[in-house]
C-alpha cells in the first residue's frame, strides 16, 4: 500500500512517514499541489492525505483536480475551526478529515478505516490520467486541453463544461443538467449562457464549429460527446 | 449677451458628446465644466447650480455652481435659485419662473429660472437649475435640452456619490481587513508548533511502537524547539500588548551598547554558528541612557530578522557617535524589501508579504523594537534596496544629550 502525503511543513511530512511506515505503507511526499498532482498521476498511490493551507495550489483546489481523473481515497488535514474548509474539502470529494493539531494515533486510525472502505468498494482506484477523443486530448492532472498536439486555452468555466461532456460520454446531458453542474442551481434556467459557453468550446475545439465532433446536439433533449467510435465514422 | 441671441437656428452643438462628458470624467467637477463649456453655444444663461441631495435625504446641497453672465460679479448676492430647487425637487417635475421686482431697473432683479429635476432609475438625485437674469423666459426648446442636461449630470451626481461611498466603505474595510489577517496570523502561528507538539507527543505515545533512542530525542528536539517558538510567540503579544498600553516598566540606566550587543551576538552565533557577523565599532561612541535587557530585545530580533529573511547574508554592525547620542547600523546582504512596503515595517501585524509561508513570524517584532526605541526617546528607521539588502539604522540619546533636552 502506498500513501501519498502532501505538506508544505517538512516536520509534518516527517511525521506523516514515521508514523505511517512502521504500520507497513510506503510513504512518498509532495510539498505542494503541483507536484500531488503529477505524483498521484505517475506513482498512483492508494491513499493520498492532504494539507489544506498550502501556497501556490491549496489543498482543496489540488483535491477537485484529483477527482477529474482519479478515484484514490483522500484525506485532508485541517485547522481547527475552519470548518468552511472540511465542508468545502468533502464537497469537492474527499473521503474523510482530520483536525489539526491531530493525534497521530487517530490519523492512522482513520487511514485504516478509509482504505478498509475503499478496498471494499473495490472499483477502479484510478483512471487514465489523459482522456482522447479524437484530436482532442485532456490532460487533467495540469486541467490542460489539447487538440491535434497544439495547447488550446480555455476558461475555468469552459473547461468544467468540457470535463461534465468527458465524464459522461455517450450520455445526452440536458441543459439543465450542465447548468446546475457548471454554474450553480440559480443559473438552471439560463439556457443563453451555456449556448454561448458551447459555441466557444466548438470554436476552439472542433475542426469544423458547425458540423461538431465532439460536443454534438441532441435537438430537443441536449448535447453529447459522442462514443469514440462514432466519431472515427 | 442674452438679448435675442437664442433665435439662433444654427444648433451646431452635438448633444451627444455631453454624454460622453458625463461617462469619461473622473470627477464631478470636470464633466460639470465641460458640460457647461458645450452647452454655452446653446443656450444661453447666466448661472447654473447642481443641487444634489445629501447623504441623509434630508437636504440640498450645492455640488456645482457657476457664474457666467451678470451673476459673476454679483456673488452670493445674486439668485441661486435655492428656494426654487426645493419647489422643483417638491413638484418633481421641470419648473420655470420668473420673479422679478417691478420697480428695478436692475436686471439682477429679474430673476428667470428653470430648473429640472435630477433622476436615475426613478430615485431622485437632486435638481439642475439655469438662471437668467433680465430675461427672455425660457424657450420649450431650451427646456428640452435641460432635461436631456439633467439626465446626463444625474449620471455624474450619482457617479460622485458611489465613488464617495466605495471610498468610506474601503476605509472601513482596510482596518477591519487588519484585524482579521492579525486573528489569522496569530492563529496560524500559534496553531504550527501545537500541531508538531501534539503529534510528536502522541508519536512517542503510541503504545504499538517502540522508537529507538536516537529517533526519541530526535523527537523530544522537535518538540522542545516547538515549545521555544511558542514561548516567543506568547511572549511577543504580551510585549506588544504591555508596551502599547504603556505598562512595560523600563529600567534606564548608562549602558554601553557595545557590551549589550557583544552578548545578543554571542547568542545569535551560538544557535547559527556559520553565521558571518562582523562588528566595527568607533570607541567615542558615547553611553546611552537605556533598559538594557530591552535594547537587547531589539537588537535580538533584528539579527534574527537577517537570520529569517536574509538567510546565508553576512550581517555588518556598526557603532558610531552621532548628535548627542549613539547610531547603531545593522546591514545584511539579502535579497532587501520592496519600497512600497518600507513605510509599513514597523506597523503592528504588517509582514511582507512576499515571503515564502513557511518562514514564520508574527507580524509583532519590528513593531516591538519601535515601541522600545520610543520608549527610549530614540528612532528607528529601515532603508533597502532589492536585491542589495536592507539596513536597519537605530539612534539613541546619549545622557548628557537627555539631560540638556530636558
Amino acid at each position: 500500500m502506498k500513501i501519498l502525503a502532501v505538506d508544505d511543513e517538512p516536520l509534518y511530512l516527517r511525521l506523516l512517514k514515521v508514523n505511517l511506515e512502521p504500520e507497513g505503507y510506503e510513504v512518498i511526499t509532495a510539498s505542494d499541489g503541483e507536484a500531488a498532482l503529477e505524483l498521484v498521476a505517475s506513482k498512483q498511490p492508494d491513499l493520498v492525505i492532504l494539507d489544506v493551507m498550502m501556497p501556490k495550489l491549496d489543498g482543496i483546489t489540488t483535491c477537485e483536480r484529483i477527482r477529474q481523473f482519479s478515484n484514490v481515497p483522500i484525506i485532508i488535514l485541517t485547522a481547527r475551526g475552519e470548518e468552511q474548509d472540511r465542508v468545502r474539502g468533502l464537497d469537492v470529494g474527499a473521503d474523510d478529515y482530520v483536525v489539526k493539531p491531530f493525534s497521530v494515533t487517530e490519523l492512522v486510525a482513520r487511514v485504516r478505516a478509509v482504505l478498509r472502505r475503499a478496498k471494499n468498494q473495490e472499483d477502479d482506484i484510478t483512471q487514465s490520467r489523459y482522456f482522447v477523443h479524437g484530436n482532442l486530448k485532456i490532460d487533467f492532472a495540469r486541467a490542460e486541453v489539447w487538440r491535434d498536439d497544439k495547447q488550446v486555452y480555455l476558461s475555468a468555466t469552459e473547461y468544467r463544461l468540457l470535463i461534465q461532456f468527458a465524464h459522461n460520454i455517450g450520455q445526452v446531458l440536458t441543459a439543465e443538467d450542465l447548468l446546475m453542474a457548471v454554474w450553480g442551481n440559480q443559473y438552471k434556467d439560463d439556457k443563453e449562457i451555456l449556448w454561448v459557453s458551447i459555441a466557444r468550446l466548438r470554436q476552439k475545439l472542433e475542426d469544423n464549429p458547425h458540423s461538431p465532433v465532439h460536443i454534438v446536439t441532441r435537438s430537443g433533449l441536449g448535447y453529447l460527446m459522442p462514443p469514440l467510435e462514432e466519431i472515427k465514422r | 449677451m442674452n438679448s435675442q441671441a437664442d433665435s439662433k437656428p444654427d444648433r451646431s452643438l452635438d448633444l451627444r458628446s455631453i454624454t460622453r462628458i458625463a461617462i469619461h470624467s473622473a470627477r464631478l467637477k470636470d464633466g460639470m465644466d465641460e458640460i457647461v463649456r458645450a452647452l454655452r453655444s446653446e443656450m444661453i444663461f447666466d448661472n447654473l447650480v447642481t443641487y444634489a441631495i445629501d447623504s441623509d435625504a434630508e437636504n440640498l446641497d450645492v455640488v456645482y455652481a457657476r457664474a457666467l453672465g451678470r451673476g459673476k460679479s454679483a456673488g452670493p448676492d445674486a439668485s441661486w435659485g435655492e428656494d426654487f430647487a426645493g419647489q422643483v425637487m417638491q413638484a418633481q417635475k421641470t419648473l420655470t419662473r420668473v420673479s422679478s421686482d417691478e420697480v428695478s431697473d436692475d436686471r439682477l432683479k429679474q430673476v428667470y429660472l428653470l430648473g429640472v429635476p435630477l433622476r436615475l432609475r426613478e430615485a431622485l438625485q437632486g435638481a439642475l437649475i439655469f438662471i437668467r437674469f433680465g430675461g427672455p423666459d425660457f424657450t420649450e426648446d431650451d427646456i428640452l435640452i435641460a432635461e436631456f442636461v439633467a439626465t446626463q449630470v444625474a449620471i455624474l451626481v450619482k457617479i460622485q456619490k458611489m465613488d464617495r461611498q466605495i471610498q468610506a466603505l474601503e476605509t472601513q474595510n482596510q482596518a477591519a481587513q487588519l484585524q482579521e489577517d492579525f486573528i489569522n496570523t496569530i492563529t496560524h502561528e500559534l496553531r504550527s508548533p501545537l500541531g508538531f507538539i501534539k503529534g510528536y507527543t502522541t508519536t512517542l505515545l503510541r503504545s504499538d511502537t517502540d522508537w529507538n533512542e536516537k529517533t526519541q530525542k530526535e523527537f523530544l528536539a522537535i518538540i522542545d524547539q516547538e515549545t521555544d517558538n511558542l514561548q516567543d510567540l506568547i511572549g511577543n503579544l504580551l510585549d506588544s500588548a504591555r508596551l502599547q498600553s504603556g505598562q512595560l516598566p523600563m529600567d534606564f540606566q548608562a549602558i554601553s551598547l557595545d557590551s549589550i550587543m557583544n552578548g545578543v551576538v554571542q547568542r545569535i552565533k551560538s544557535y547559527h554558528p556559520d553565521m558571518k557577523i562582523l562588528l566595527e565599532l568607533d570607541p567615542e561612541t558615547p553611553k546611552v541612557q537605556g533598559d538594557s535587557r530591552r535594547l537587547a530585545q531589539v537588537f535580538e530580533n533584528l539579527l534574527g530578522n537577517a537570520v529569517k529573511y536574509a538567510p546565508g547574508s553576512s550581517v555588518l554592525i556598526t557603532m558610531a557617535p552621532d548628535k548627542a547620542g549613539a547610531v547603531v547600523l545593522i546591514r545584511d546582504y539579502g535579497p532587501g524589501i520592496a519600497p512600497e512596503y518600507l513605510p509599513h515595517l514597523f506597523e503592528r501585524f504588517f509582514r511582507v508579504p512576499d515571503h515564502s509561508p513557511t518562514v514564520h513570524g508574527s507580524g509583532l517584532g519590528l513593531f516591538i523594537c519601535k515601541q522600545i526605541l520610543d520608549a527610549h526617546g530614540g528612532i528607528i528607521s529601515a532603508e533597502s534596496e532589492l536585491g542589495q539588502g536592507t539596513i536597519f539604522k537605530i539612534w539613541l540619546p546619549s545622557p548628557a544629550g537627555m539631560f540638556s533636552s530636558q
